[in-house]
């Protein structure tokens, strides 16, 4: 038999990981699409200045998308596509903040759950089963609505509400990490709970915590927008997306462009997240290697 | 603090392991007394249930145990604190079953032989551990080259070469080896046996070599210990125990064991009927009784004597001498 | 009726994936009569599970592919024939034990209930709901399960158990076949011993051929009536028990560092004599002989040409050592 090429990817590195990404078609639009949005939101100020989101110009009100107003302008007159353009901005700060945010809290719960096991476990899990009993949405609303609808309030409610499902999320993971016998060995010869938790459990839990983290983002983008249409997330004259779709909601049949470019947004980021996130997933699964 | 006890390096009396379970209290270790010289290997022999990784676990104090004494070279392990503990363990240490989950993959090879040595602070600077490492890797026969290897990329009998080597870097007296060979191929098992058996020579280790092969076993070890459901059922020198095996249970595990030669194809299998009883709440007397062609009414309702037969000869059984 | 159970010739069988191809099963040759058993014999790697999926066309959809060969089971060619076609044969007259008895049964599903299953789903004789019942009960008694525990799940036995239930869902039907890979790996050497007497008892019961899957040779000897030796994906010893665990007969050099790699319990030795290095990388096999690497006895020639096989009274085995013997 004929000797076959040698591997040029190394086995489980992070070059193969990133090659089997590439490999999966839907995974590259998501992410094609998500540099997009992201690069749109670094560099709003160079796409579109800032004055114009705030600029009314009450002789042009709902237009359609014409040469001077590429997506129309909105009832009070100012430009559409500025205000989607910054939007992403918002949106982006939000769902990566509080992403962040319980991620680092949740985690370290979650960890620390599943590592000592027993009471200390019982205990973070019974008051992780008192707060997954309320309805999220009715939670995040009360905590904005008592301290008062700004930014930082925001994501102080979206965290708040995802932190339950991210500590009982990254403790089954980390409870199967402990499971294997390496980290029984490290306690043999010594090793203090600190670099157990550091060298062995965090980066064998990662992979599948980054997948999740990515459609957390998803999800808390939506939330977001839901709050803020919902009046409690961002405060005009702040472009912020699902403000936008409530602000307009109204006029959906007579100028439906007013909530198409920002509906549209909207989706297309969420979408493009969860096409990475699925991608990511299955670039990381080892039953899909061969 | 030696108080004389003979050249025993290891010794455990009553040693006892109970988990606390719903059901009741599951027994694994139940009153276990054996002793391993000096730079020798007890093979300690049983089938799933019988407690031996557990024991083995039980004696290092990763499992902590519920009663009993541990004697390491003389001091009770069991009065140790935990900083005592800390320092004890690095002249004992343990190689790992499956080569497959013992290792962190992600450290290379350098980093999981380096890991006991950077933690109990052995040598001081990087170069020193370099060079420890290397030398260690020599020992066990991982070839220079693999240095920065990922344990992805390697087979499973250079995998549990890895294991060897992180249990030798600390320059223990006493390894306990816990089937340390059952996952790998037979051509590989052989090359790792030959390992260990040279390295017991060269650096005067002390073994304690569980398996339930007994074949294997009885290649590596000076005396072997028959664990069943927590207790140790007959212990004696290797060559005793497979010339003259005294304990029903021995008997039958010994002819279970397929011959791979054609004269013994036809011959006499003791199959034990049934399964393996509960090692939850076990009622006092023989555990073997209720599969055992030999049980009477005497072998339950009392402990049953561990006594000596012939000279380093122990078995628990009623009808031994008979 | 053919005049062999199950014959196969020069299957080929690659596993392709992005990254590269795995040769798994290299030009394997060997034929079954009824009622006989074939020891498979290997480590891992060899290509012993492989063949065996094929033979049931069970290779994964994507990645498996039979390159060549035949397989002819009773006169048919399983290679051909439709997937509908292969279904009946799967369970009915060929049957497979895996290895893992853990995970082999559906934890869901009463015990009684799933060899109730395999039944029904080869009920060509039509029989009736109170005599597949009747079957299930039987079976349970043949392989030494008290019939109530039928309506038990499969937690609530044990290891040795839960492959006792596994075989009489094997043998339910009765097949001509079955295929054990490994079937007592996972369990203690007492449970094996009963698990292999019962299997010779049914077997002989039944009359079923069986392609008994094992590295180790010691449950060959017990079992089996012919014995492959399977390397790299090439069978390189053939024969009856006795052309293999015959000391006076000739050996491939890798049959024989497998009997020097185990330690014996009957001899004394100081150290065992295993083989050097390793199972070679399928993606990457060695021109010439897969063997020589590591070959005690190797030549000039075996790295550059395939061995040939020599042959005397059956007994085949492919090395260039012998070639001077052949006619």
């Amino acid at each position: 038999m004929a000797k076959d090429k040698k591997r040029k990817v190394k086995k489980g590195g992070f070059a193969e990981i990133a090659f089997r990404f590439s490999r999966s078609k839907t995974a590259m639009i998501g992410f094609v699409l998500l540099v997009l949005i992201v690069l749109v939101a670094v560099f709003a100020d160079l796409i579109v200045p800032y004055d114009k989101v705030l600029e009314q110009n009450s002789s042009n009100l709902m237009a359609t998308p014409s040469k001077d107003h590429w997506f129309g302008t909105d009832p009070l007159g100012r430009d559409l596509f500025a205000r989607v353009v910054h939007g992403s901005r918002v949106s982006i700060a939000v769902g990566l903040l509080t992403t962040i945010v319980a991620m680092v809290v949740g985690g370290l719960f979650g960890i620390i759950a599943a590592y000592y096991g027993g009471r200390v476990d019982m205990w973070i899990m019974r008051i992780v089963d008192i707060f997954t009993c309320i309805p999220g949405i009715l939670l995040s609303i009360t905590i904005v609505a008592t301290l008062g609808p700004n930014f930082i309030n925001l994501v102080l409610a979206m965290v708040v509400t995802s932190i339950p499902g991210t500590i009982r999320f990254i403790r089954g993971v980390v409870m199967g990490v402990t499971e294997n016998d390496y980290v029984e060995a490290a306690k043999s010869y010594g090793a203090n709970d600190m670099r157990i938790m550091l060298k062995y459990i965090m980066p064998n839990a990662m992979g599948t915590i980054i997948v999740d983290t990515t459609m957390t983002v998803a999800g808390c983008i939506l939330s977001a927008s839901g709050l803020s249409y919902l009046g409690l997330g961002i405060q005009p004259p702040s472009p912020e997306w699902g403000a936008m779709l409530s602000d307009t909601k109204q006029y959906l049949r007579t100028s439906p462009h007013l909530l198409i470019f920002p509906g549209l947004a909207i989706i297309l980021t969420a979408f493009s997240i969860n096409l990475v996130g699925d991608g990511l997933r299955d670039a990381l699964d080892p039953k899909l290697r061969d | 603090m030696n108080e004389g006890k003979g050249r025993a390096l290891i010794e455990t009396r009553e040693l006892k392991k109970f988990f606390y379970t719903p059901q009741g209290t599951l027994h694994a270790v139940d009153g276990v007394n054996i002793r391993i010289d000096k730079g020798c290997t007890l093979g300690v022999v049983g089938e799933s249930g019988c407690g031996k990784s557990t024991l083995g676990r039980a004696i290092l104090r990763l499992h902590e145990p519920t009663s009993g004494e541990i004697y390491f070279d003389g001091d009770d392990l069991m009065k140790y604190d935990k900083k005592k503990l800390r320092e004890a363990r690095k002249e004992m240490q343990m190689i790992f079953q499956d080569p497959y989950s013992s290792i962190n993959p992600r450290m290379s090879v350098y980093e999981l032989i380096a890991e006991p040595i950077i933690i109990n602070k052995v040598c001081r600077g990087k170069a020193e551990i370099g060079k420890k490492v290397a030398e260690l890797m020599e020992t066990v026969g991982l070839a220079e080259r693999l240095t920065g290897a990922y344990p992805h990329e390697l087979d499973g009998g250079r995998r549990q070469r890895i294991g060897v080597a992180r249990a030798l870097s600390l320059d223990p007296k006493f390894i306990v080896c816990d089937e340390p060979v059952s996952a790998l191929d037979v051509s590989i098992q052989a090359q790792i046996l030959n390992l260990l058996m040279d390295l017991q020579d060269s650096m005067h280790l002390t073994y304690m070599f569980i398996t339930h092969d007994l074949s294997v076993v009885k290649h590596i070890s000076d005396e072997i210990a028959v664990m069943y459901l927590g207790m140790c059922v007959e212990r004696a020198p290797t060559n005793e125990l497979f010339r003259n095996p005294t304990h029903p249970y021995t008997k039958a595990l010994l002819s279970a064991i397929p011959i791979p030669s054609l004269e013994m194809r036809h011959k006499e299998i003791q199959v034990i009927k049934g399964e393996i009883t509960s090692p939850i709440n076990p009622k006092p007397g023989c555990r073997f009784a209720p599969r055992c062609p030999l049980a009477t009414d005497e072998c339950v309702g009392h402990d049953i004597e561990f006594r000596e037969i012939s000279p380093g000869h122990f078995v628990s059984c009623i009808h031994a001498d008979k | 009726m053919a005049d062999k159970l199950l014959e196969i010739k020069d299957l080929e069988v690659i596993y392709q994936s992005d990254f590269e191809t795995v040769h798994a099963v290299n030009g394997v040759s060997f034929s079954i009569e009824r009622g006989q058993t074939m020891g498979l014999v290997g480590e891992t790697g060899a290509g012993k599970t492989t063949t065996s999926l094929a033979i049931l066309r069970l290779l994964p959809d994507r990645t498996g592919k039979v390159l060549g060969g035949s397989i002819e089971f009773d006169g048919r060619s399983l290679l051909d024939l439709k997937e509908s076609e292969m279904r009946e044969i799967r369970g009915e007259k060929i049957s497979m034990i895996f290895q893992d008895p853990m995970t082999a049964l559906n934890p869901i599903l009463r015990v009684g209930d799933q060899i109730y299953e395999a039944l029904e789903l080869h009920n060509t004789e039509k029989k009736t709901t109170e005599e597949l019942h009747k079957r299930v009960d039987e079976m349970f008694e043949m392989v030494g399960i008290p019939p109530y525990r039928k309506r038990e799940y499969p937690h609530q036995f044990s290891g040795g158990m839960k492959q006792r239930v596994i075989i009489a869902m094997a043998l339910a039907c009765e097949p001509e076949l079955l295929i054990a890979d490994e079937p007592t790996t996972a369990l203690d050497v007492t449970i094996q011993a009963q698990v292999l007497m019962m299997m010779r008892e049914l077997k002989e019961r039944l009359g079923t051929a069986m392609i008994m899957i094992t590295h180790d040779l010691g449950i060959v000897a017990q079992t089996c009536d012919t014995v492959a030796v399977m390397y790299a994906g090439s069978i390189i010893e053939y024969g009856t028990l006795e052309d293999i665990f015959s000391k006076e007969k000739n050996h491939h050099p890798y049959t024989e560092g497998l009997f020097a790699s185990i330690p014996n319990l009957e001899e004394e030795t100081d150290r065992l004599h295993p083989i050097e290095g390793l199972m070679p990388d399928p993606t990457n096999l060695p021109t010439g002989c897969r063997f020589s690497p590591r070959c005690p006895k190797c030549m000039e020639i075996c790295k550059t040409t395939p061995p040939p096989e020599w042959e005397e009274n059956g007994h085949r085995i492919a090395c260039h050592l012998f070639k001077k013997e052949v006619q």
